[in-house]
């Protein structure tokens, strides 16, 4: 959603009707209040199973337009993480506030008011095998809203455009479709409602290296036109150096370091230098340093 | 374009809407359509219903086609149209495809559409909603929805699909048949753990739902019975009606039918599972036959255990006739039992128990053979087992119903 910023608009005396149907309109010049407030505020997050806690005191922002790739070892608990940010999971302990609101006072109702505006994609994509792709995404659009089924399997269609797939994906089933193009099925299935937030979970698993970098130009397509906030939780170096604004350090339990891929690979805690300095990791920091 | 707002469509101050929701206004002299509120997914909805209707890319013939200016005014439309979108507090994707669609319903009736009033991002977003379509345009243009088969086709395809399902599991056993002497000739390759489990896990955990409704089967026949040979004081001969109708029939039917349902889908949804998980490819690729992993101990275990719980259920059932008896009929116990032997012999035993066995082959390698059916997905499983118990229940029924007329023709 791209929120208007308004000229302020003269002062005029009040419409008279006009046919008889006319309402009066909105005040344009109100401020957007979705610009202050960050989308996503975790504090001192902790997450027990039984005695084994994954998460102690971590605390992490996600700010208004930005893309945020959370990265750490496997299993330090990314994915646990993503998960209490779009209310899938509940931290042991700590506050989740999303787009200012306490993950923890909301009811049902408040939940799935928040859950429209974020829209996830899966580590395994997650597609409903039994349903076509365009019928995929047009799941949340016929649950969540009243829109007719014409202009749902229209919007269904332009997602599916923006994602860059054929057209003909449309009628395909998800078992008919190529690794790559599952990815960006499940991606414009996350588009549908026009999220505010964009959390996915290992976009990239999967592919080989076109492909992902595929994925990556397309993420970042996205993030442009549609000033979408994106969260992703991701092991590609190459995705990490291309996409992302900011990079949150997932370590030691909580939150090592955020700040630029470029800031991040010249830090001195082991884990970020194993991480960035490895074998793999201090090519990759190379070449983007380089390039 | 219009150098200044038009007065009258001027938000007045302080008197939002409730909802905000999209907008679309004439100015009066319909030369600007002043688009306004928030167009965006959630509430995009809200414009439906007022003019200019939502369909009006489709709708030319016959609801609405474009909104015209209100009738008292007739002054024809001006050229280029003028859609402002000073009024807009949020767009999204969803929402410029909506405007866009708008602006292709005016160029269909030969207007042209111009833009002002709005915000570089808002503009953005329309140009992307209208590039990605035209780009696509000759793939969409060539897309047709598939027609729906004629009747006789569909008729013609749902036979041939039963065709061939029925030759797979003709097929199937076969193969299943032929593993059989196999696996026997080489004892060693038999996987006595997994029959074992079969014996317990759809053996020895059946005996207590088996052994009710078998017990509580026994009740009613006897009751059933009783009332009728009350009448004529044949109060005895209700051993003989239990006991025949009990070990002949009903209890080897009853034991396979709840061990269609409890074992079968069973047997179908694991088989299924792993199908969709590829398990199945990868017990191929490691060499180990899918067939002598998992069909053939599952069949020889319910090939065992069958019968076993038939004598359970036959057991129970006679119980509970033997309850009623004593209940309804003053029929003491110990007469009950005594009369047993002249009711029934060990022939009549053994021609129910005879039938078990197949029961179980058959529940087994159809169980099998649906879970083997499943492709892609949750729902493909939960179809498969359905039918798994279903076809399962129909094949016991016929087989008992073929095991009727052989037995009448040997004259057992």
């Amino acid at each position: 959603m791209v929120a208007a910023s308004m000229p302020t608009s003269p002062a005029v005396p009040p419409s008279p009707t006009l046919t008889g149907w006319s309402t009066p309109l909105p005040n344009a010049t109100a401020p957007t209040l979705a610009s202050a407030v960050l989308p996503v505020a975790m504090r001192g997050i902790r997450t027990c199973f039984g005695a084994a806690c994954i998460h102690e005191g971590l605390d992490l922002d996600v700010r208004q337009g930005e893309i945020l790739a959370l990265v750490g070892a496997s299993g330090c608990g990314k994915s646990v993480l993503l998960r209490e940010m779009i209310l899938l999971a509940h931290p042991t302990a700590g506050r989740v506030l999303l787009f200012g609101e306490e993950a923890q006072d909301l009811d049902e109702t408040g939940a799935n008011r928040l859950r429209q505006r974020i829209g996830i994609t899966f580590q395994h994509g997650a597609l409903f095998n039994s349903l076509t792709v365009a019928e995929n995404i047009a799941v949340p659009l016929k649950e969540q809203t009243r829109l007719p089924a014409r202009q749902i399997r229209d919007i269904a269609m332009l997602k599916l455009l923006l994602v860059g797939l054929p057209p003909d994906a449309a009628s395909k089933y998800p078992s008919q479709l190529s690794g790559g193009m599952h990815k960006r099925a499940a991606l414009a299935r996350a588009l549908a409602m026009d999220p505010d937030l964009l959390v996915l979970d290992e976009p990239g698993t999967g592919l080989d290296p076109v492909g992902a970098g595929a994925l990556d130009d397309l993420v970042l397509g996205l993030h442009q036109s549609l000033g979408v906030t994106v969260v992703m939780s991701t092991h590609d170096l190459d995705s990490l150096w291309r996409v992302a604004d900011r990079v949150a350090f997932l370590g030691r339990r909580r939150i090592l370091a955020t700040g630029t891929p470029a800031e991040l690979s010249v830090r001195e805690e082991p884990e970020l230098v194993a991480f960035f300095q490895g074998p793999r990791g201090a090519a990759r920091s190379r070449a983007w340093n380089r390039g | 374009m219009s150098p200044s707002r038009p007065e009258a469509l001027v938000p007045g101050h302080g008197q939002a809407a409730p909802t905000d929701g999209p907008r679309l206004l004439w100015s009066p002299d319909g030369s600007t359509l002043l688009v306004s509120g928030h167009w965006t997914t959630l509430t995009l909805a809200d414009l439906a219903g007022m003019p200019p209707r939502p369909d009006l890319g489709s709708a030319r013939g016959g609801e609405i086609a474009v909104p015209q200016p209100e009738a008292g005014s007739s002054p024809p439309l001006a050229e280029p149209l003028n859609l402002d979108g000073r009024g807009l507090l949020a767009l999204d994707t969803a929402g410029a495809l909506q405007l866009h669609r708008l602006t292709e319903a005016f160029a269909l009736q030969g207007l042209a559409v111009q833009l002002s009033g709005f915000t570089a991002p808002h503009l953005s977003l329309l140009a992307l909603v209208r590039e990605r379509l035209a780009a696509a345009a000759e793939d969409l243009a060539a897309l047709r929805p598939n027609p729906a088969p004629p009747v006789l086709a569909r008729v013609g395809q749902g036979a041939w699909e039963r065709m061939g399902e029925g030759l797979g599991l003709l097929s199937f056993l076969g193969e299943t048949a032929l593993a059989f002497p196999r696996v026997l000739a080489h004892p060693g390759r038999l996987r006595w753990r997994q029959i074992l489990q079969v014996v317990e896990l759809d053996g020895w955990r059946a005996l207590p739902v088996l052994g009710m409704l078998s017990f509580l089967v026994g009740v009613v026949i006897a009751y059933q019975s009783g009332v009728q040979l009350r009448l004529y004081g044949g109060n005895l001969y209700v051993v003989d009606l239990v006991t025949l109708t009990v070990l002949r029939e009903l209890g080897p039917l009853m034991t396979a039918i709840v061990v269609a349902g409890r074992s079968g889908s069973a047997y179908a949804a694991q088989i299924g599972t792993m199908m969709v998980t590829d398990e199945i490819d990868a017990l191929r690729s490691i060499g180990v036959s899918p067939l002598e992993l998992l069909v053939l101990p599952k069949a020889l275990g319910l090939i065992l255990a069958l019968p076993l719980l038939t004598v359970f259920a036959n057991l129970a059932a006679v119980m509970g006739g033997m309850v009623m008896s004593a209940l309804m009929l003053d029929l003491v116990p110990e007469t009950f039992i005594r009369r047993i032997p002249e009711a029934v012999t060990l022939n009549t035993l053994m021609t129910g128990l005879a039938k078990a066995p197949v029961f179980a082959a058959a529940i087994a390698i159809v169980g099998c053979f649906q879970g083997f059916l499943v492709r892609d997905g949750a729902d493909s499983v939960g179809r498969h087992t359905t039918t798994a118990v279903v076809q399962a229940i129909v094949w016991v029924i016929v087989i008992d119903a073929a095991f009727s007329v052989v037995y009448s023709k040997l004259g057992i």
